[in-house]
């Protein structure tokens, strides 16, 4: 996570660049919260009780679990902008 | 926000165009980070309600799909009476 800036073409144009960055910062900030939300939420559901290792029925439930919290995710969004879009009738027009 | 791992930026060489599409971009990032924050807020609290049946299978079933999109809409519907009372509380009380 040190250097994100690795990842990205160099730009001539300064303000390409911090407009790059900006976008890099906020997709990874999107994806952590994702990621700690399906940790906390499947972690709850599958592994009751820790044992010693992860099972392959924890493990297997781990993935499924995250695939359903992603669709809630989706699903969520999808109504949510929505929403906001029908409230204040115009902008937001960009997607997320 | 921070830009982390930057310091290769020199703002001062920037036109007036540049530094005004500049903040343009900053303000539309800056809302959609807050929409995504409420997004994921969202999510959590609904699926906490939506889904609490075994997890068997990878998409939302029947009951829980609409469940999610019912969940946002009653959420913000909440939302709005909540600020909806307080506005008329401070009217009333001057």
């Amino acid at each position: 996570m040190a250097s994100l800036s690795a990842f990205q073409q160099p730009s001539a144009d300064p303000k390409t660049n911090l407009m790059n960055q900006v976008r890099q910062e906020a997709a990874v900030s999107n994806a952590r919260q994702l990621i700690e939300k399906i940790n906390e939420h499947c972690f709850e559901r599958c592994v009751p009780k820790p044992g010693s290792s992860l099972s392959s029925t924890e493990e297997k439930c781990f993935s499924t679990c995250m695939e359903k919290y992603m669709s809630g995710w989706n699903a969520v969004s999808r109504q949510y902008v929505a929403r906001l879009q029908r409230e204040s009738g115009s902008g937001l027009t960009t997607g997320l | 926000m921070s830009i982390s791992g930057g310091g290769n930026v020199d703002l001062t060489k920037l036109s007036e165009n540049d530094k005004q599409e500049l903040q343009h971009f900053v303000m539309m990032e800056s809302q959609k980070s807050q929409i995504q924050s409420a997004i994921h807020s969202l999510t959590d609290t609904c699926f906490r309600k939506c889904v609490s049946s075994k997890i068997s299978v990878g998409t939302l079933d029947k009951y829980e799909e609409p469940c999610m999109t019912n969940c946002v809409e009653r959420f913000m519907d909440a939302n709005k009476l909540v600020l909806g009372q307080l506005e008329k509380l401070r009217s009333t009380t001057g």
